[in-house]
């Protein structure tokens, strides 16, 4: 299959701080893959290069088989909403409309109509009045009317209601059923990327954590609890993501991928939020060993 | 994107458009009638003899009656002032505001690059801006014309009668205005991409503007063209400046002209006393003439008196006929700084967002 | 035309509780063959969930034998699930019915109707296995 987003050694340096490091990936089309982690983990910037809103300091991106924004025509397949939704406040809903029509050559002018009345959206409206809710539809609209391959969007739900929200997501939902589309997202409420995502990645502290198909995270990460044990006795293959102790009882979350054979642990499945936060809390424990924890160990 | 350009600039073209049709209103109120004072003040094909007399007669009439001594400086100032304007509203929010605001996410992810975006935008509001501009100073010029034609004619020392290198008028007049349009419009928008924030960009754009519409006239336009000299006799015209000193009976002179007999609307750069060879000298009044200068002050008698001591006034100027080549250079130095400004600007597009 | 309900705390994943409300549909009636399932589009602009979801959904169904892909027409249903008819059914819901009824009537409440329906159904489901 071929990837909608393809990065390799990716790196984005602002003065002397990484906004993103060595990030490698490969996005397979035709899903809805997911962004995730905490604020000022990367993600903005992670979108922003694939959006070609900005060049990369190291590594290299393509977007659908091309480097972003390369020229008209790749500017044409892929859509982009930042983040809070910026529109043109003095302008009128149907300025938008106008502006994507003379901007786009793709424009499809009938969908943004039939979106812009099934969204009850006044045209003659001010985009500067319209509600948080109706700004993103709007812009949602902008992007899914040039008809692109992908879609990326940047917590595009972040400052909306539940019902926005929920709406927001709907609509976005019903067009990748009716067309043939990619979709990048970022947010930071997991649970509304476990309904919509196939795909997700984990950005933390700049650096990609972990990232694959849904479903494979979910199949190939567990909960144990059972009986203390020395963390060391577990078998090759499977990877602690985080781990408690009391005096009588072990809880690990793992990855692993084969089966959990050991009949001593109970093994429960992992909810995707879960899993984010282990990764999350893994990746705030990355300190590097001091001398006497690295004694003990020897 | 050029639909674009112009939808996004819809309330500054209604505006640039009330005050054109304003101003058109205004003039063509006021003009007819002074074109009527000029027909009957004689002026057209007058002996050279009368000139000078008929055409003051004319200038002192438009002075004192009617609105034209308020119309003329109130256009002079607007359209001083129009190349500013349009470099703060039209030119600074262009890229400020679309970077503050975050709209440029909106326009850049659209199917144009961002060379294109801005090309077109540049292009569409800088035209507009120059236009704008134009079109008023067209229009004042095709009303101030009689007065323009009594001013060549010999008419003086009348503030309706400017000459034509004075700083104001020409600032006003001919193609300078255009000049000035473009680069005020691309330093807004220049200022716009490197502060990022439409107010101080706007407030950058005036200061810089500013400082640069005062420096022309003072320290550059003087030296664009090598000046002309020449030694003339003291006449009736010549200002002659007398001043008592500490020593008694010692006095001290200055001569200045601000016209050229045989150079009419030359730019007198300076002015001076000197011999004939048009060194200057000394402007302590020589000891034979200390009489005439003690009874009668700086009157014919002193200046006859220093007359046959040889002392003559020198005068550096440049020629009516150097008019034209000024407004030439001065505007072409304001267009190449306007297309390095709008260089640098797509220099710096792409380190933008 | 079938309208799907998402139970985000149950645990199952999603495209199987599209499957088993497929499965309670016939069951009861409310779906037979012939009809057709809502597109892929229709559900998800309800439930604001992924199409791949409701794609597994429908093949898992297809797998089954129970519906079938009509390219450029819509899924339809294909034969009810191999199971009790419809009259078996409504007979066992009026029974079931009664039986609650006359369960109200002497005071019992839902925790202790569900407390008799679990002993019975484990009693009766393993006397089954064994």
């Amino acid at each position: 299959m071929n990837a909608a987003i393809q990065a390799s050694g990716l790196g984005k340096q602002y003065r002397r701080a990484w906004a993103l490091r060595d990030c490698t990936l490969a996005i397979p089309e035709g899903q809805v893959a997911g962004l995730v982690g905490p604020n000022g983990a990367g993600k903005t910037t992670l979108l922003r290069l694939a959006a070609g809103m900005l060049t990369p300091t190291r590594g290299t991106i393509t977007v659908l088989g091309q480097r972003p924004a390369a020229g008209p025509a790749q500017l044409a397949r892929v859509g982009f909403v930042a983040q809070d939704t910026p529109v043109y406040s003095r302008m009128t809903v149907a300025d938008h409309l106008r502006l994507g029509a003379w901007l786009n050559p793709g424009w499809d002018d009938h969908l943004a109509r039939q979106r812009i009345s099934q969204l009850a959206l006044n045209p003659k409206q001010r985009a500067g009045s319209l509600s948080g809710g109706q700004r993103a539809q709007l812009a949602l609209t902008l992007a899914l009317a040039k008809r692109p391959g992908l879609l990326i969007l940047d917590e595009p739900v972040a400052s909306l209601d539940p019902l926005a929200r929920r709406e927001f997501l709907q609509g976005l939902m019903e067009a990748v059923a009716g067309q043939r589309l990619s979709v990048l997202l970022s947010s930071h409420l997991v649970a509304d990327l476990e309904r919509v995502c196939d795909y997700l990645i984990v950005l933390i502290a700049s650096r990609v954590r972990v990232a694959g198909e849904v479903s494979d995270l979910l199949a190939s990460h567990h909960r144990l609890s059972g009986p203390r044990r020395d963390p060391g006795t577990l078998p090759a293959g499977q990877e602690i993501i985080t781990e408690r102790h009391t005096d009588k009882q072990s809880n690990l979350l793992v990855r692993t991928d084969g089966p959990v054979l050991d009949p001593a642990w109970a093994v429960k499945p992992v909810s995707l939020e879960d899993l984010v936060l282990a990764y999350m809390s893994r990746a705030g424990n990355d300190r590097p060993a001091s001398p006497q924890q690295l004694k003990a160990v020897s | 994107m050029i639909r674009l350009s112009m939808l996004q600039l819809r309330v500054q073209a209604i505006t640039a458009a009330v005050a054109l049709i304003a101003f058109a209103v205004l003039l063509a109120a006021t003009g007819p009638h002074l074109a009527s004072l000029y027909a009957a003040s004689g002026l057209r094909g007058c002996q050279p003899a009368s000139c000078g007399q008929r055409a003051n007669i004319f200038l002192q009439q438009v002075d004192s009656t009617g609105p034209y001594a308020a119309v003329y400086p109130l256009s002079i100032i607007l359209i001083a002032l129009t190349p500013a304007v349009t470099g703060l509203f039209w030119g600074a929010p262009l890229l400020a505001r679309e970077l503050e605001t975050g709209t440029f996410a909106l326009a850049w992810s659209q199917s144009v690059t961002r060379a294109r975006w801005l090309a077109v935008k540049l292009t569409v509001g800088g035209l507009a801006a120059m236009a704008v501009t134009g079109a008023l100073s067209l229009l004042f010029a095709w009303w101030a014309a009689p007065l323009g034609r009594a001013a060549g004619l010999g008419g003086s020392g009348n503030s309706l009668a400017m000459n034509q290198f004075n700083p104001l008028a020409f600032a006003t007049h001919g193609i300078t205005p255009l000049g000035y349009a473009a680069f005020a419009f691309t330093l807004g928008v220049t200022a716009g991409a490197l502060i990022r924030r439409t107010v101080p960009a706007m407030a950058v754009t005036l200061a810089i503007f500013a400082a640069l519409q005062i420096a022309m006239p003072l320290w550059i336009r003087p030296n664009l063209f090598p000046a002309s000299h020449t030694t003339v006799a003291i006449t009736s015209d010549t200002t002659l400046n007398l001043f008592t000193t500490d020593s008694p009976h010692t006095f001290t002179f200055t001569l200045a002209t601000d016209g050229l007999a045989g150079q009419p609307g030359a730019w007198i750069r300076s002015s001076g006393a000197a011999d004939a060879a048009g060194h200057p000298v000394s402007t302590v009044v020589p000891s034979a003439c200390s009489p005439a200068a003690s009874s009668s002050g700086p009157g014919p008698a002193l200046a006859n008196c220093l007359t046959s001591r040889g002392i003559r006034i020198a005068v550096t100027y440049q020629p009516a006929s150097r008019y034209w080549p000024l407004q030439w250079t001065e505007t072409g130095i304001y267009l190449v700084l306007s297309l390095a400004l709008a260089g640098y600007c797509f220099r710096r597009l792409s380190r933008l967002s | 035309m079938v309208e799907f309900q998402l139970d985000e705390t149950s645990g199952v994943a999603t495209y199987l509780q599209l499957v088993q409300q497929v499965h309670q549909a016939l069951r009861m009636g409310m779906l037979e063959p012939g009809d057709r399932l809502p597109t892929a589009q229709q559900v998800v602009a309800q439930l604001a969930i992924n199409p791949n979801t409701v794609h597994k959904a429908y093949r898992e169904l297809e797998r089954e034998g129970l519906v079938r892909a009509r390219p450029g027409l819509g899924t339809f249903v294909t034969r009810a699930p191999s199971g009790p008819d419809p009259a078996t059914q409504a007979r066992f819901l009026a029974a079931m019915t009664d039986w609650l009824r006359s369960a109200r009537a002497a005071d019992l409440g839902p925790d202790d109707i569900e407390a008799i329906y679990r002993t019975a159904s484990r009693t009766c489901f393993a006397e089954g296995v064994a």
